[in-house]
């Protein structure tokens, strides 16, 4: 410890320390010949991608299709009948289809104050005793609620298809109450995805393009997080729990599934996992090609083996949700093909979760690492 | 016989030179304020509620398995009383208490969950306990002045040398932690992380290029190996202190760590000499206008009263741990970044980029039934993402998930993981054998015969 081999010497120390830097940064760069001048990846312009090609159009569309959603509601409630109705029931597919394609981009604007948006308003089974209570309830606040349970897109599909009852049962139960709470919730919707709209446009899509860093809190982290937390979503609440396969359960149970009361679940996890396919191979939802994780991942150590891997098991989850059976998800719950799709989410799940953070330098939390 | 005598009557001699305790009073201050507001910090940044009161199960130490935290307010009382323990080491008003007391909440504290361990909570620990045993308070302090302790102006050489050797210990062990072929001639993991810091301002450009990680890596090794002999001569010390500066400044810019740049920048300034820590405390005082200190007609000092019969072999066990302790790897088959088995405790900081996702299935042996587990349903992010990677952390959780299920009602639940891990950036591999009925693994010093061996698959 007590003789030094780089500070041994007299007088010029810094004269040392600065031709052993220059001599040290020639050796290495000639070691590592052309390799050593790649540029690394900006992630200024994969953010400016997926935020003005993906992010904002998606957001876009489903506020439109929640607007067409509010003027279908207002139509109905003003006319209580079968062909407003249809109309309704039809913009709310349109809806629920385009949530699919915002869900994983819940942060920012799409962060409210209880969580994500879709942890908010595109939360299933229904809690229908609280709907019907809440019906009841003439003072009932929704903005003050916390409740998730009771709210938002499945909350609305739970009013308007009913449980089993004919359409006749249906409209003749449409009572004013109902028709409020309706309002209340569809409203609910309609503002928060306007409101979602106008502050990407605003504000947050210079700051979301700025924050280039990699630290917790950074664009790129706060997207990846999400899209984590949406994977995995799909994985454990589309198809894990009304497939019966987590080790709370006993048997499947069809009525957890999404969308149970129209019966869309299966379009809708499909269209669930394409939006997760845009954001990694970098497509705008039209098809275009943009950048995406994949893009990022072509310029990092250990990103080719990742890359190939990842679309492998693309490849078996698009296999997978294809041979799902059709009609209702929630009669076939328990089935080989869920089970099957499941299994595919879960081999792709490391991709996804850790090698490509760990690969990307992406910090997952605000917890400090290992000090040094 | 009379040779071992006289070494140790020459090493006693050694040890129990007067030198001036200003460097050991110095310490305590910069320590003291590091400490307070670390503390403080960490109650600002809600980390009382996210890390210690809020998850619903706690890894712990092995063997310490007894540490729980205390509900929210007695947490935040536990956090109060450990920032006024810092303020009185500050102070140095009753100063052996506060000492203890700062040690006591800090270790608890750190014993609470593993998944928050850092090898620098680890050191501070160490470190708090060695202040508990040094006279720091014997000059500059309330201790002084309401002479509650005699003052002195010289203590035993061993009471700054320990701490020296401890400061030497981690710079040096993370030193050679750092050479092995992933870090020195694939510049891993600085080639995965560096790349991602290129919109850190100004130097941001340089971390694109690979020659930069692996100058980094160079670098680091050679300047944690043997930064120490740059401090301990007295021509070298300014230039060596300055690249502690510019070092801990650098990693503390490129990563998340903390304010532990901010400690070892402190601590290390008790390599200066004597005279310089004397300067700064006149400094201090003529601020406080408590002027002549250092007044050559104060009393004679008291020599240390520390007892040496039992001081001696008592501080020769502790570095012999010290020392001894991180080897531990070499008795365990496999690659120690692999299998973590004597990873921790041994100054191993920032030195390989590891990932895992890691699921869980219990099986109800009654029915054969057999269900996957939602993670987050149990852990937070910070505790989850650290469990996936670390066998001993993911046998704790599936102790805790068997545990859980029985009282569920499930008889006789088995529980096996499927984990996935990249370790620089290499393509994920299992880290244990998937089929293996963890819960009824038990956690010890034994080698874990599940985990499954590394394969070395270079990242491509």
């Amino acid at each position: 410890m007590n003789t030094n081999i780089i500070f041994q010497g007299s007088i010029s120390k810094g004269l040392q320390l600065l031709i052993f830097f220059v001599v040290f940064s020639l050796f290495s760069c000639g070691e590592d010949g052309d390799t050593a001048m790649e540029p690394a990846f900006d992630r200024g312009p994969l953010l400016q991608s997926m935020a003005t090609k993906l992010i904002i159009p998606n957001f876009e569309a489903l506020q439109t299709s929640v607007n067409t959603l509010a003027s279908a509601t207002d139509a109905f409630v003003t006319t209580t009948n079968e062909e407003h109705l249809t109309a309704l029931r039809t913009a709310w597919v349109q809806a629920a289809t385009d949530h699919q394609h915002c869900s994983a981009f819940g942060f920012g604007p799409g962060n409210l104050l209880l969580g994500s948006y879709a942890e908010v308003l595109g939360v299933f089974p229904v809690n229908e005793a609280g709907v019907e209570a809440n019906i009841l309830d003439a003072g009932f606040d929704l903005p003050n609620s916390f409740d998730r349970d009771i709210r938002g897109f499945y909350a609305v599909e739970y009013l308007i298809y009913g449980k089993g009852a004919s359409d006749t049962e249906l409209l003749t139960a449409f009572d004013q109450n109902r028709k409020d709470y309706l309002l209340l919730l569809v409203n609910e919707l309609k503002t928060t995805f306007d409101t979602i709209v106008n502050e990407w446009n605003a504000t947050y899509l210079q700051e979301f393009i700025a924050n280039d860093g990699t630290s917790a809190g950074s664009s790129i982290s706060l997207l990846y997080n999400e899209f984590v937390k949406d994977y995995e979503n799909l994985k454990n609440f589309k198809l894990e729990l009304p497939a019966g396969l987590t080790a709370d359960q006993d048997a499947a149970d069809g009525t957890l599934v999404e969308a149970f009361y129209s019966g869309i679940s299966r379009d809708l996890i499909a269209e669930h996992f394409n939006n997760t396919k845009n954001s990694w191979l970098g497509l705008s939802r039209a098809g275009e090609e943009i950048m995406g994780f994949q893009s990022y991942l072509e310029m990092v150590v250990g990103g080719p083996a990742l890359i190939l891997n990842t679309k492998e098991a693309i490849n078996q989850i698009d296999n997978a949700i294809a041979a799902l059976p059709s009609g209702r998800l929630s009669d076939h719950a328990g089935s080989a093909e869920v089970k099957n799709l499941r299994d595919e989410l879960q081999a792709n799940t490391a991709n996804f979760k850790s090698s490509m953070s760990s690969l990307l330098g992406i910090s997952i939390t605000f917890n400090s690492g290992d000090g040094d | 016989m009379t040779n071992l005598v006289k070494t140790y009557q020459r090493c006693k001699d050694y040890l129990e030179q007067p030198i001036s305790i200003a460097p050991l009073v110095t310490f305590r201050l910069a320590f003291g304020l590091v400490m307070l507001f670390s503390t403080l910090r960490y109650m600002y940044l809600g980390w009382v509620d996210s890390q210690l009161v809020d998850p619903i199960l706690h890894f712990s130490y092995y063997g310490f398995d007894w540490v729980k935290p205390l509900p929210r307010t007695g947490m935040y009382g536990l956090f109060v009383m450990m920032a006024l323990a810092c303020v009185a080491i500050i102070l140095g008003w009753f100063y052996r208490l506060a000492a203890l007391v700062f040690f006591l909440c800090f270790t608890y504290v750190e014993l609470i969950d593993i998944s928050y361990y850092l090898n620098h909570y680890y050191f501070v620990s160490i470190v708090a306990f060695l202040m508990i045993w040094l006279p720091a308070n014997r000059h500059f302090s309330l201790d002084v002045f309401f002479r509650r302790v005699p003052e002195q102006k010289t203590v035993n050489r061993w009471c700054i040398d320990v701490l020296k050797l401890q400061i030497a210990i981690v710079y040096f062990y993370a030193g050679i932690a750092k050479i092995n072929y992933d870090w020195l001639f694939k510049a891993l993991p600085l080639s995965i992380w560096l790349p991602a810091k290129t919109s850190v301002p100004l130097i941001g450009f340089m971390f694109g290029y690979k020659s930069t990680a692996y100058l980094f890596s160079w670098m680091g090794m050679l300047f944690d190996t043997f930064i120490i002999g740059g401090l301990l001569h007295k021509k070298t010390r300014s230039l060596a202190y300055l690249a502690v500066v510019v070092f801990h400044i650098l990693t503390g810019i490129l990563f998340q760590i903390g304010i532990f740049p901010l400690v070892m920048i402190m601590v290390v300034t008790i390599f200066f000499s004597p005279a310089w820590h004397e300067k700064q405390l006149a400094r201090l005082s003529s601020f406080f206008q408590k002027k002549k200190t250092f007044d050559q007609s104060q009393p004679k000092p008291v020599s240390s009263n520390t007892n040496s019969r039992l001081i001696y072999p008592f501080l020769t066990c502790f570095i012999l741990f010290q020392l001894l302790f991180p080897w531990r790897y070499l008795v365990y088959p496999g690659n120690v970044f692999w299998t973590e088995e004597g990873y921790r405790f041994s100054w191993r900081v920032m030195l390989m980029e590891k990932a895992g996702t890691a699921t869980f299935y219990v099986k109800n042996t009654e029915t054969g039934r057999e269900g996957s587990v939602i993670n987050r349903q149990f852990l937070n992010a910070h505790q989850e993402k650290q469990m996936a990677m670390q066998p001993d952390l993911i046998l704790q959780y599936a102790h805790y998930l068997k545990d859980h299920y029985t009282q569920q009602g499930m008889k006789d639940p088995s529980v096996r993981a499927e984990v996935w891990v990249t370790l620089n950036g290499r393509p994920a591999q299992l880290l244990i054998d998937p089929a293996v009925d963890l819960s009824t693994k038990e956690d010890g010093w034994a080698t874990k015969d599940w985990i499954l061996p590394f394969k070395n698959n270079e990242p491509q």
